[in-house]
């Protein structure tokens, strides 16, 4: 049985320096398929899909608001087409109730343990439309390995350099974060994956940077400590989201290969500043997440923060300006205010203001999020910053003999595409 | 950021969005010849589905546990102060309203109606 997976293209955002990695949540799903299926993987942020390929069934994996109409419409495509479509993922599970209009069936929840009912389902002609499996985890020891293989590693070079691969060791979240989804989607309840079972998976990636995708790592220090010293061994560079703000961890991180860090800045405390600090002191680079237009601040405080940025001497920064995703306490709050006022998912890619901010008119916060990249960016440009921060890792993994050159067959090439340079 | 258990009288079990298990915190008060029921969002303590996502399905579920006519309450949404260090996390109660397909409408209630009400 040949079974199409499709992960769709959405919008980047303008003026943004613009990195295809290759996706995660389609490989990991794909890895939880029956082994008699055989899938065929297309990422359209890098390639074009061909409707008339040949195939049985077709999986339509959405991580992002921003890619759901799109998924909607090439389900449609396949559907005009005689095949059906099962979409999952987790902006499937955000924008559900709609996606039910566009599929044969949706797939919620987690997909280990759960494909051979879908699969088998499917070959009967017993599709269901809905496989609810929200709230219902499986057990965190059958994630296995992703399948990998499925990318097209060359479409995910920029001038003969690999970028990362994604990889996770746990899910779930213990925190309630305002504007976040992860505890709807994954659960209240930290789910680290057992140690031996990441190794396994590390030990499939031949690539020697990753970008560890776990929410926060910072939730179960003695997990965390085992994880860090198991890392050790592979050699890998690596960027996460947070790290325990501990010595011992950071230098066991370190050690590890933590090459940079997503921190979130929300004020301008001494408390943050040290936080950015102390990772600089163990070696580890800081960009900073910025999320502005929350209802406690005002034009003045978004500008103050952005000058405390510029003092703390962030590596990066990324700003983002406040996005009511579904099943957040932002979007109940907002929604209840009557405060949002666009709801094209399109437009939810945490750059354009869709609600009616609480300080200022939703036009003055946008010009403040333009503001906020300008400003920051003023002396020195996001590429050059983040090529002083390659050159970090470059440096380091020179050091420990891990270092390998750009694929010189692929340096005229983007994405897949061929660079086009100014005579 | 757990919920105070002055802001409930009994922890309610609900079937959230796709019949998730969930929990809301439930008091209910007669006065002045009304019934008003009050839902409070738990957060880390609610597994499944917001109060304020389930809306219509929730108000309906308490209704038919506790054998109250849906259209002679005043349905109340509480999202409480958590002591968060973000301000925005200020205790709210809106009254709950929902129209002929189940939309809900909201009305925030101002600091005054919140005391004459709890007091």
């Amino acid at each position: 049985m040949k079974f199409k997976l499709i992960y769709p293209k959405w919008n980047k955002l303008p003026g943004q320096t613009t990195f295809n990695l290759p996706p995660h949540g389609p490989v990991v799903f794909a890895a939880a398929l029956p082994a008699d299926v055989q899938v065929s993987f297309t990422d359209e942020n890098v390639e074009a899909i061909n409707f008339d390929e040949a195939c049985d069934f077709v999986g339509i994996s959405m991580m992002l608001s921003t890619q759901v109409r799109r998924g909607w419409a090439i389900a449609d495509e396949f559907r005009r087409r005689g095949k059906k479509v099962i979409f999952g993922g987790i902006s499937t599970m955000l924008h559900a109730e709609e996606t039910t209009e566009y599929a044969d069936a949706v797939f919620l929840g987690e997909a280990e343990g759960r494909m051979e009912e879908v699969i088998n389902d499917f070959k009967n002609n017993t599709l269901k439309k809905i496989y609810n499996f929200m709230g219902k985890h499986p057990a965190i020891e059958t994630v296995g390995p992703a399948r990998r293989d499925l990318y097209n590693r060359d479409l995910y070079n920029h001038k003969g350099v690999q970028m990362v691969d994604l990889f996770h060791a746990s899910r779930g979240c213990r925190f309630s974060c305002y504007p976040c989804a992860v505890s709807y989607l994954g659960g209240r309840v930290f789910r680290p994956r057992p140690v031996e079972k990441v190794v396994e998976d590390l030990a499939t990636i031949e690539n020697n940077r990753l970008f560890v995708v776990d929410n926060s790592l910072a939730q179960d220090k003695e997990w965390e400590t085992q994880l860090f010293k198991e890392m050790i061994p592979f050699k890998k560079k690596w960027i996460s989201h947070t790290i325990e703000d501990d010595p011992k961890i950071l230098d066991l991180a370190a050690q590890a290969g933590a090459w940079y860090v997503y921190q979130a800045v929300y004020d301008t405390s001494d408390y943050i500043k040290e936080r950015i600090k102390r990772y600089h002191d163990y070696g580890i680079g800081v960009e900073g997440t910025i999320l502005l237009g929350l209802d406690n601040q005002n034009e003045d405080d978004i500008k103050r923060l952005i000058d405390f940025l510029l003092e703390i001497d962030l590596d990066l920064a990324e700003f983002t300006v406040m996005t009511p995703f579904p099943h957040t306490k932002a979007y109940d709050d907002l929604l209840r205010e009557n405060r949002i006022f666009n709801h094209d998912w399109n437009h939810y890619n945490a750059g354009q203001v869709v609600f009616h901010p609480k300080q200022m008119s939703a036009n003055k916060l946008q010009e403040l999020y333009d503001y906020a990249w300008t400003t920051f960016y003023a002396d020195e440009s996001q590429e050059s910053k983040m090529m002083r921060l390659f050159t970090k890792v470059v440096m380091r993994e020179m050091e420990d003999g891990t270092y390998r050159p750009r694929n010189r067959e692929l340096v005229n090439k983007s994405f897949g595409k061929e660079i086009i340079r100014k005579p | 950021m757990k919920v105070p258990e002055n802001y409930y009288s009994e922890i309610f079990d609900f079937k959230g969005q796709w019949e998730v298990p969930s929990k809301c915190g439930l008091k209910i008060i007669r006065k002045g010849g009304k019934t008003f029921v009050i839902v409070t969002e738990l957060y880390q303590d609610n597994p499944g589905t917001s109060v304020t996502a389930t809306g219509y399905n929730l108000a309906k579920q308490i209704c038919e546990k506790k054998d109250l006519p849906l259209s002679q309450i005043v349905y109340l949404e509480c999202t409480p102060d958590t002591n968060s260090v973000l301000s925005f996390y200020d205790e709210q109660y809106f009254e709950v309203t929902f129209n002929d397909t189940s939309k809900a409408n909201y009305r925030k209630l101002s600091k005054d109606e919140v005391r004459i009400l709890l007091n």
